[in-house]
């Protein structure tokens, strides 16, 4: 136990410290410089009065529904692809992660310029040859949040694909072996021995990602900054744009608060929904 | 809003101070120096230029070390802090800043009401620079009492930049740019049909876009807040002209082409690769557009802030410097002494001005780009008579801009929360170029209450 104090030290003052601190703060007004005020639950009725937020909900959630849609099946279908391939899979199990390697900020730049909405952007080029097009991509409310979904699904599967990988090799030789034998075609073979045994990895992957989707800020502060018309203003953005571009700290953290508890509730419901089927 | 602020790239550092604002806030250091008893003082100064600008860097680093050989007594410690709208928070509550920073005019009224910088009206005073400065123009860093918290050292109006070549080949006379919203127009549609290009740019988004709805309302003839700050004050025919005017020249003339997001940088780049003909804009963009982007010299226009029914006037910006509320009374000297070497000097003294634009001709930074004098006006003439062997930018080409500013009215930023009223405005331009349909005096209703929300906060 005594060994186990300085630990445990460090786990409070770093881990737990700031958390409470953002508590606390969410009960205050203060711009770190002033003393503080303490104000109760006003900062919790200001944001929740302010339509912004409402907003900012309502465009978290519909882009972790376009990941999901979109973002999620990729990767598993990547993986379960790049695993039937024997002898060159090395090859494109780089290819699939080389996006994962691109600094974030580098690769937003890049897909800014495919997204050029003129006749001779990038993407609106190709199309074009097609007869199709040119689209506004980012320029238009009803666009952007897709094309920042297939962008972040671009960078992101990579990371997916690794790790359902690494689940893959862990199926045993013999049962596709067996399988092969009892005539079992790809369709089959996936169905009844991949997926079974990705269950577990595919829940906790889900999981993740519903929570690492509600916490969008990177692509929308720098493809759009939150428009057009916030239409890509997401939670995480508007807690920045509180915290550091007002000022305004109290509204910052409540807000916080509130996304923190959210995310919790969710996680524990999730939890207990699928705690049977994961474990079958 | 100053000029060169803006950046959407910045937002990479963002993230990064926010880490080191919130480690900051816990232990609340003091970037000032120590003065120690020896009578050497220390001050840290921001707004050295980063490493990816080497030539202006090393210009500012030589400033460091004449300033130090001149005044041995004081050690400057240069540091890369810019001001930043996104990060500026973070840096003023985690005890970030430097000793001595220049912001932005929409800054300094909000941290003297928030105590964040410090009272020079007596180091001001000691040094004498009080009398030099324009009073009109240090208004901008005065409390009601007239106290002086920050010393102005740039300010601009904005203007109507425009692409001189794009003009010609649209049939358009580059000595004579717009002076009303309808020749705005009118002219956009010309040069859309005849190049191809779009006639008519704005800035929309990380706040530009309530920055140049601001300039566009004043221009109409509105205001954005009240004079007490009090209220919003834009949901009014003024404001509904001015989107209206956008709406039109986007959707009926289709004269703005397609993209609807630019920022502060977008918008210099897609203008020096020939996209845009006009767009609103200080004439000390020139050093972006022509010098960072490439644009050919003789392509820059500017001319004045194209009115609309009457002589309305336009907005004014610029950077004041201030200094942090740590410092010692020694360290306020020291920092004014270096605001007056870096900024000031060249004003007054005709060896300051003559090896600062000789400097900048050596540098291929741009000299002699007209903009609202600082200091008094006598004053500022004769600079300009000492510089002008030197001068290496198209004086003509600015001479529509020059001719007019000297007499147009400037009108300041809105007064309180000026950053987050342009957040909170951003949204409305980019729906009236986003969506054709744009109710727009609902769109102002809306946005009013908003507004009206923060500033009762």
């Amino acid at each position: 136990m005594v060994f186990a104090l300085p630990v445990l030290l460090v786990f409070l003052l770093f881990s737990w410290g700031p958390i409470v601190k953002g508590l606390v703060m969410s009960l205050q007004q203060t711009n770190l410089v002033d003393p503080v005020k303490w104000v109760g639950l006003e900062n919790f009725r200001y944001v929740l009065a302010d339509p912004a937020v409402g907003q900012a909900t309502v465009n978290t959630v519909w882009f972790t529904l376009l990941a999901l849609l979109f973002g999620f099946p990729l990767p598993v279908l990547l993986a379960m692809f790049l695993s039937e391939l024997r002898g060159r899979s090395w090859a494109y199990t780089t290819l699939a992660y080389l996006p994962v390697i691109t600094p974030p900020v580098v690769a937003i730049l890049l897909w800014r310029f495919f997204y050029d909405p003129s006749p001779n952007g990038m993407f609106n080029g190709i199309l074009g040859v097609f007869g199709l097009g040119p689209f506004p991509w980012l320029d238009s409310p009803h666009s952007a949040m897709p094309s920042i979904v297939l962008e972040a699904t671009w960078a992101g599967a990579g990371n997916a694909v690794i790790i359902y990988l690494a689940a893959l090799t862990s199926v045993r030789t013999d049962l596709y072996e067996a399988a092969e034998l009892d005539g079992a075609g790809i369709v089959r073979r996936v169905w009844h021995v991949m997926l079974p045994h990705l269950r577990g990895v595919l829940l906790l992957m889900l999981l993740l990602q519903v929570i690492g989707t509600m916490q969008l800020f990177t692509e929308p502060l720098l493809f759009t900054g939150g428009g057009p018309q916030n239409s890509t203003l997401t939670i995480l953005l508007l807690i920045y744009n509180y915290a550091f571009v007002n000022g305004d700290y109290g509204a910052a953290t409540a807000l916080s608060v509130l996304l923190a508890v959210a995310l919790a509730v969710l996680s524990a419901g999730f939890q207990l929904a699928t705690r049977r089927w994961s474990t079958e | 809003m100053t000029t060169t602020a803006i950046r959407s790239t910045a937002a990479l550092s963002a993230s990064l101070t926010l880490l080191a604002g919130l480690v900051a806030c816990s232990s609340a250091p003091s970037t000032a120096g120590d003065s120690g008893s020896g009578g050497q003082v220390t001050i840290t100064v921001g707004d050295r230029p980063s490493s990816a600008d080497p030539t202006n860097r090393a210009q500012f680093d030589k400033k460091v070390a004449d300033f130090q050989q001149a005044n041995p007594d004081i050690k400057l410690n240069p540091v890369e802090t810019i001001w930043d709208a996104t990060t500026f928070q973070a840096q003023a509550a985690g005890g970030q800043l430097p000793d001595v920073l220049s912001v932005p005019f929409t800054e300094p009224q909000g941290m003297i009401a928030r105590k964040q910088v410090a009272d020079l009206t007596k180091a001001l005073k000691d040094d004498g620079l009080l009398a030099e400065l324009n009073p009109n123009v240090l208004k901008i860093g005065q409390d009601q009492a007239g106290n002086v918290y920050a010393i102005p050292t740039a300010a601009y109006s904005i203007g109507l930049i425009y692409n001189r070549e794009l003009f010609t080949k649209a049939g358009l006379d580059p000595d004579k740019p717009p002076a009303t919203w309808d020749e705005v127009r009118a002219d956009a549609k010309q040069i859309a049909a005849k190049t191809g290009q779009a006639g008519y740019g704005q800035m929309t988004t990380t706040n530009t876009g309530g920055w140049m709805f601001t300039t566009q309302t004043y221009a109409f003839g509105g205001t954005v807040e009240n004079a007490e700050g009090t209220k919003a004050t834009f949901d009014d025919a003024p404001s509904r002209a001015a989107l209206q005017a956008l709406h039109d020249m986007k959707w009926v003339d289709k004269s703005m082409g397609q993209a609807v997001l630019y920022d502060y940088d977008g918008i210099q780049k897609a203008f020096a690769a020939g996209k845009i003909g006009m767009y609103m804009g200080a004439p000390d963009m020139y050093r972006s557009v022509v010098v960072t982007n490439g644009l050919k010299p003789a392509s820059f226009g500017v001319g004045p802030l194209p009115q609309q029914g009457g002589d309305h006037g336009t907005l004014t910006g610029g950077s004041v410097q201030i200094v942090s509320k740590t410092t010692t009374d020694a360290e306020k000297a020291a920092a004014i002494k270096w605001i007056k070497f870096a900024n000031l000097n060249k004003y007054v003294t005709q060896d300051a001005a003559v090896t600062s634009a000789k400097n900048g001709v050596a540098a291929k930074q741009p000299v002699g780009v007209p903009g609202l004098p600082v200091i008094a006006a006598d004053k500022y003439a004769t600079y300009q008579s000492w510089i002008k062997p030197y001068v290496n930018v198209p004086l003509d080409n600015f001479a529509p801009y020059t001719k007019v500013a000297a007499e147009q009215k400037i009108i300041p930023e809105p007064p309180v929360k000026a950053q987050e009223v342009y957040a909170a405005l951003d949204p409305v331009v980019q729906t009236v170029l986003g969506n054709a349909k744009a109710d727009i005096p609902a769109l102002l209703t809306k946005a009013a209450a908003t507004v009206n929300a923060k500033l009762g906060r």
